[in-house]
Parts: structure tokens; sequence; C-alpha cells
């Protein structure tokens, strides 16, 4: 991996953390359900940064099978994934002490845009 | 006269007694009780138990249980699947909002109890047994009931179990 692409998901993974976690308590402070059992700070802090470092992986390898087209099919790919992947909180079975489960895809469902958004937020400042 | 005291009190007390009103020990329902059904699909708990317990170990015929719980709290811990089961095809939470029970009789039935009774749910009333223990200020029990029984989503009766565990604990304290 090139230290372009690393930093490059670094700085999406911190950008995409601290969008979480001003979301997390925007969304605590408007509806006062506490997922803190399921969802805390060092968690956020922690998925962001694996999943932009991960997608960072993903470009990299994207870059050496597909070339020149591996910026277009990364994005896509990285979209879609993103999309696909709220069906994981919306499908979930919270522990049952935990009320209103109702809200918690509220919570969770636009954190899982954060990194694809963070990652082409701050593109332009690691271009080849 | 004085030889009549002593009939005329006894004749007194027979007599009054027959309008004492012997009342079982009411307990205080406690916040940390749990409502819970298990199957296959779906599982959750109920919150919302309220309603009034009398019970008195030595005297049962005095005994009774007029109880229900609020089916709008209803916790499967899946927001989709607690909307869905208070929606009109399932427990149609506007129309029936509460699952009531009411003893009629309290037995003892092997080292526990048993509360043959009225259970409502649904909006259908049907006799039931169900059986208890009360151990530390503790009620609990255990038994299984069939929604299609109560005629929930009778049009889907393969759509998720039809035969569910209850399970119930409930702490009290002396009101």
């Amino acid at each position: 991996m090139t230290k372009k692409i690393f930093f490059h998901g670094l700085v999406a993974g911190i950008f995409s953390a601290i969008a979480s976690i001003i979301y997390y308590r925007v969304h605590y402070f408007a509806f006062e359900v506490d997922f803190s059992k399921l969802v805390n700070i060092a968690g956020l802090v922690g998925i962001n940064l694996l999943s932009c470092l991960v997608a960072a992986f993903g470009y990299w390898l994207f870059k050496k099978w597909f070339g020149n087209k591996a910026e277009i099919i990364f994005n896509f790919s990285f979209s879609i994934l993103s999309f696909a992947s709220i069906i994981i909180p919306i499908a979930a079975k919270l522990p049952l002490d935990i009320q209103n489960p109702e809200l918690f895809p509220g919570l969770t469902v636009p954190m899982h845009f954060f990194p694809a958004l963070a990652w082409f937020t701050v593109k332009p400042l690691f271009k080849e | 006269m004085k030889r009549l005291i002593y009939p005329i009190a006894a004749i007194a007390i027979i007599v009054g007694s027959a309008f004492t009103f012997i009342k079982s020990q009411d307990w205080k329902i406690s916040d940390d009780y749990s409502v819970k059904f298990t199957s296959e699909d779906p599982s959750g708990v109920f919150r919302g138990l309220k309603g009034t317990i009398s019970f008195d170990e030595k005297d049962l015929a005095a005994s009774k249980f007029d109880v229900s719980v609020d089916v709008s709290s209803i916790n499967t811990g899946n927001g989709m699947k607690n909307t869905h089961a208070k929606s009109e095809k399932w427990l149609d939470v506007e129309k029936y909002p509460e699952i009531k029970f009411t003893s009629s009789e309290i037995t003892s039935a092997g080292s526990g109890y048993q509360a043959k009774g009225t259970l409502e749910f649904h909006g259908v009333k049907k006799e039931i047994t169900i059986p208890f223990n009360f151990q530390n200020n503790v009620f609990s029990s255990s038994f299984e009931i069939n929604r299609l029984d109560y005629n929930v989503n009778t049009s889907e009766p393969a759509h998720g179990a039809s035969l569910l565990k209850v399970d119930i604990t409930v702490p009290v304290s002396k009101a």
C-alpha cells in the first residue's frame, strides 16, 4: 500500500469518527435514548478507522487489478457496500433490556455512510 | 341477668364473625419483574405489569390474582418486529391494549400452586390453569400458550411460531 493511500484512509477514518461522535451526541440529545451498551465513543473511533483503512487496502488492491478504471469501480463498490450494510442495524436483535429498539437504525444507519462520505470528501487532498 | 352476659357475648362474637371479611395478604409488584415469551421466532418481553395480587399460602381460598400487561410495551429487541407485533395483523394494540389474567381459584399443586382463571388476550377469553411457585417473596411461573387459540394472525399460522413459552418472575413486597 502506498503512503498516500494509507494516509487517505487514516484521515478519512478520523473525519468519519468525528462525524459519528457528533451524530451520536445529537441523536442522544434529540431522543434521550441510551444505546451506550451497544455503541460507545471508543467503538465508534475504532470501527471508523478500521473501515477506512480496510477501504484504503481495498483501493490499493483495485489499483493493482483494474489500473485506470480502479477509482470508478472502487467508488461504486464502496457506495454499494455502504448501502447494503444498512440491513445489519435494521435486522439486528438488541438485548431485551434496551428500550426503544426502533430508534436504533436511526442512530446507526446514517453512520454506515460516514466512511464513504469522508473518503470521497478528502479524496482531492490525496490526488495521485 | 349476670348469667346471660357470657352467652350473649358468645352469640355476639359468633354473629359478628359472620360479617368479618378475611382478607388475604396483598402484595405490591416490584419494578424488576420480568414477563418473557420465547419461541423459535419471535421472543421478547412485556413491560407494564400491574394489578392486584392477594396471596396467602395459608389461605389459598382468599387468594386472588387480577393482573394485566400493557401490550404496547412489547419489546422483541428489533424495532421493525415491535411495529409489526403491535399492528392490526398481530396483537392489534389499539383495539386490545391489555392482556389480562383474573384468577378464580388458587390451589396447591405438588411443591407449588396453580391458579385457575380467565386469560383475556386479543379479545378472546379462555379458562386456563397457570402453575406457579412462591419463594422468598418472588412469584415465578412458566407455561405455554398458543397464539392461534387467541385468534392472533390466524390467517398465517406458519408465520413465526404459534406456540409461545411464557416465563414470568415477579418479585413482590408486602403492601
